[in-house]
């Protein structure tokens, strides 16, 4: 039993890094956005396995709030990304300085 | 054994996933890449026996999510994306046969190194991912949580709505 | 748990391989000359004007939200729906009733917000 958890927290902490190398490394907004994702998909992953180990569904529950967070955070940034595209046609976290146009 | 191989194989085809959803060029790339580690992950919730998760991982994530993030990309047409490589079936069996050779390696060595991963089996009756047995607590235990999610999704339908109509300054 | 899915991807395996082949097999057996003409989108109709990547309204967007956040309205009354019997048996029915309903009314808040703000109009 313990073996196993090991296995899919390895696996969850190596997509965890991935999205927070994708969210440190890329430009992109949209990217960053997608590295977010990533990221919250390994903690979901984690509390599956752990909720499975440890026979309580509450781990289950937590990963349904954490879907409608992620819809939400999707929604919204996007609408963010969408706003700042209309005032200054690029979409580069490098050359955005400031939520002022 | 299948089921170790199969594991092997989801496992390692969502991190190459990752790895490409970081490493592309394009974000339409990017997505496609997310889309495929979303349905990877979901098989995973299925080896742990969280069938419901599983499902609504592809309804919400690859099903609205990706829908969403693919839409914005499409809406804001970027002049300056660079262009996509060319897909291929050739490149999709090439890398599935190069994920499915990768993962016959990790359980190669996790076999002889004996760390194989086995059934997580829990002291107490299995949990059951069902959506009846999710149910038997989301509404009675977790009542207030729920209605602070339905709070959280009608800020996020104002918001969005009040930022994406605004008039362009 | 593992084993029991089993099928389940060796039926997906088999799916997508087999679409994928005779998607690739047809490219490979069939006879492909194409010429100007016959790659045009339309063959036989009007020739195409400008690039077909034009920017979408904004309009697009907001169903599409909309659509995700019902979506994941309707995911979490599934469970519900699912184990309604359930909970009139243990007598919370009624209760687990009025949960649902307050949350369904909070979302349709933002609804009627978005209709009022004119967001699901096309003009």
């Amino acid at each position: 039993m313990e073996m196993t958890l090991n296995w899919y927290l390895t696996l969850s902490s190596v997509l965890f890094i991935t999205g927070t190398l994708g969210f440190l490394f890329r430009r992109n907004i949209i990217v960053m956005l997608m590295s977010i994702e990533l990221m919250l998909n390994a903690v979901n992953l984690t509390l599956v396995a752990l909720s499975q180990a440890a026979a309580d569904t509450a781990g289950q529950i937590l990963v349904f709030f954490v879907i409608a967070v992620a819809a939400a955070e999707a929604a919204v940034g996007l609408a963010i990304v969408i706003a700042v595209f209309r005032g200054r046609q690029t979409i580069d976290i490098s050359k955005i300085k400031s939520f002022r146009y | 054994m299948a089921g170790q191989i199969l594991f092997f194989a989801l496992a390692v085809t969502a991190i190459a996933a990752g790895v490409g959803v970081v490493w592309s060029r394009s974000p339409i790339n990017s997505a496609l890449w997310l889309i495929l580690n979303l349905f990877c992950i979901a098989g995973l919730y299925l080896t742990l026996n969280a069938q419901f998760i599983a499902v609504i991982q592809i309804l919400v994530y690859a099903g609205a999510i990706m829908v969403l993030f693919l839409f914005v990309i499409m809406l804001l047409n970027l002049s300056e994306m660079p262009s996509v490589t060319r897909f291929t079936i050739a490149r999709l069996f090439g890398f599935f046969l190069v994920m499915g050779v990768l993962a016959l390696l990790t359980y190669a060595v996790a076999a002889g190194l004996d760390v194989l991963p086995e059934r997580i089996v829990p002291a107490a009756a299995a949990v059951s991912g069902s959506p009846s047995t999710l149910a038997r607590s989301l509404f009675t235990e977790y009542a207030l949580p729920f209605e602070i999610i339905g709070i959280l999704l009608l800020a996020a339908t104002v918001g969005a709505v009040i930022i994406a109509k605004r008039k362009p300054v | 748990m593992f084993e029991d899915y089993i099928p389940f991807f060796i039926q997906l395996a088999i799916a997508s391989g087999l679409s994928l082949t005779l998607l690739k097999g047809g490219e490979l057996l069939g006879p492909s000359r194409p010429n100007r003409i016959k790659i045009m989108p339309y063959e036989s109709g009007m020739d195409p004007v400008g690039s077909a990547r034009q920017r979408y309204s904004i309009k697009f967007y907001l169903v599409a939200m909309i659509f995700i956040v019902f979506d994941v309205e309707i995911v979490f009354l599934y469970p519900w729906a699912i184990s309604f019997q359930d909970f009139l048996a243990a007598g919370v029915g009624l209760e687990v009733l009025g949960i649902v309903i307050v949350f369904i009314v909070i979302l349709a808040i933002g609804l009627i917000y978005d209709i009022k703000k004119g967001g699901l109009e096309f003009d």
